[in-house]
Order: structure tokens, then C-alpha cells, then sequence
């Protein structure tokens, strides 16, 4: 992988059509500007995951063995402490009234 | 009653102020932004998110505190602005939101998405896909095989 140093306010360029801009450098977070041709997708590597996840989940198919999973949440040992009624029914208070 | 077909649960009828609206639509279903949620007694904690504008599209989920009962919620600004709450600053599970993990059921096991569960705002129903900010939790965080089997 390449490496560059590069201060905000610095571009790097990415062929002739991407254009990448440090636009603002925090403590723990830097902020960069993005030029690219539209055809070009441009997201965050969290959210490919989270689109494939839930593309896996939904073709699984909704009556896909949830039994089984209903065993793996009560007899979990980490679950049990908030299993509680009172911690379910407050997580399913809607807002009805 | 507004009354819908789907796949899994055949007709069901719901009340339009139950609906749960994503306004941006999840990742990878982003036209589909009007929600049920279906529970049964049977199926506790499972809560089923079945699409209303698309009969076969239903998300088997279980609230994240079922799941890992120290999780907490960091919500960036976005997402808590397209969920309705811009005006909290940090929504706490079970008093301003309701927060469930997308389930996938795969080959080696079920897994649970909760570096971006749903989270959704109790009191307008408004919700999104939170992608948790500095968090070390998994897309594919492993439910733990039942206790009898890791004994016997």
C-alpha cells in the first residue's frame, strides 16, 4: 500500500479523474473532500459491509430457522442479565398512547 | 385497518401510526423505507421487520441488549438527525430509541450486524441504519451456540 504525508488543505490525485482533498484534520478524525466522475461510487467501507449484510440477511429469507436462534439468545449466558421482562418490555414501550 | 400481503406471515393488519419509517431506506434496500414490526410470544426476543412495500422482504432481528448487554449506542450526527433526534445528543436503548441487530442465518452459524444496528426513535417511529462511530463491534458478531451443546 502506498503511503503518502500529506496537510490539510493538500490533494492528492488518484489517475486523472479522482481527486482526494485533506480538508480538515481533528484529533482523531480527518475530514476529506472527494472529486470523482459521477459513475464513480463513493461511501465509506462500513457501509459496503453493512449493504452486504443485509442483503445476506434479507435472502436468507424470512422464516429461514429463527427456532434455532431463539435458543441462542435464552440459553446464552451473557444474554440472561438483560433478558429480564422489564428490560424487554421497556425496549418494546411504543409510543401508543 | 390498513391491511398488507407478505411472505412469511400471510395478511397482516397494522395500525398506519405503528408504521417505522426509514427515511433514507437501509444500505442495499434503499427504496424500501416503511416498516412493521412483527413480535411474537413464541418467537421472544426475535422481532421480524417486514417491509411494507415489498411482500418478500423481512428482517429477522433481535434487540442488541439481547445480544451483548453492555453495547452502547454512538450515533453519528447524521443518523441521529434522519432518526428525529438532532436534539439528543446521546439516545439512550429502551427510553428514546429501540435498537436491533439485523440477523443473518448462514452456513457456519447465525450472526448478528451490530456495527450498524437499526435504531429507531420511540416516540415519532422514525429510524435508520446506525454505523457505529470508533466501534470495535462486528457486522458479523457470532451468536454464541446454545449452553447445552458447549456442556455435553
Amino acid at each position: 500500500m502506498l503511503m503518502m504525508s500529506r496537510r490539510a488543505g493538500e490533494t492528492i490525485l488518484i489517475g486523472d479523474r479522482i481527486e482526494i482533498v485533506i480538508a480538515h484534520i481533528g484529533r482523531s478524525r480527518v475530514k476529506v473532500g472527494i472529486r470523482a466522475p459521477r459513475d464513480t461510487p463513493v461511501i465509506a467501507r462500513e457501509l459496503k459491509l453493512v449493504r452486504e449484510e443485509n442483503r445476506a440477511a434479507a435472502g436468507a429469507g424470512p422464516v429461514a430457522d429463527w427456532g434455532g436462534l431463539l435458543a441462542r439468545l435464552e440459553t446464552s449466558p451473557q444474554v440472561s442479565a438483560a433478558l429480564t421482562d422489564k428490560d424487554i418490555a421497556r425496549q418494546e414501550a411504543a409510543p401508543k398512547n | 385497518m390498513p391491511s398488507f400481503d407478505t411472505k412469511s406471515f400471510g395478511r397482516i393488519a397494522f395500525e398506519t401510526r405503528d408504521t417505522i419509517e426509514f427515511p433514507r431506506g437501509l444500505p442495499g434496500f434503499e427504496d424500501r423505507r416503511r416498516f412493521v414490526a412483527i413480535r411474537q410470544e413464541r418467537a421472544r426476543p426475535l422481532v421480524f421487520l417486514q417491509s411494507l412495500e415489498d411482500p418478500g422482504l423481512c428482517f429477522i432481528t433481535a434487540p442488541v441488549l439481547a445480544v451483548d448487554p453492555r453495547f452502547r449506542l454512538k450515533m453519528s450526527e447524521e443518523d441521529r438527525e434522519a432518526a428525529d433526534l438532532s436534539s439528543v445528543r446521546r439516545p439512550r436503548i429502551g427510553k428514546d430509541v429501540w435498537a436491533l441487530g439485523v440477523i443473518s442465518v448462514r452456513e457456519t452459524g447465525p450472526t448478528v450486524n451490530l456495527l450498524a444496528p437499526l435504531v429507531i426513535n420511540l416516540r415519532s417511529l422514525r429510524a435508520v441504519q446506525a454505523v457505529m462511530r470508533d466501534s470495535a463491534y462486528s457486522h458479523r458478531h457470532a451468536l454464541p451456540e446454545p449452553a447445552e451443546a458447549v456442556c455435553s
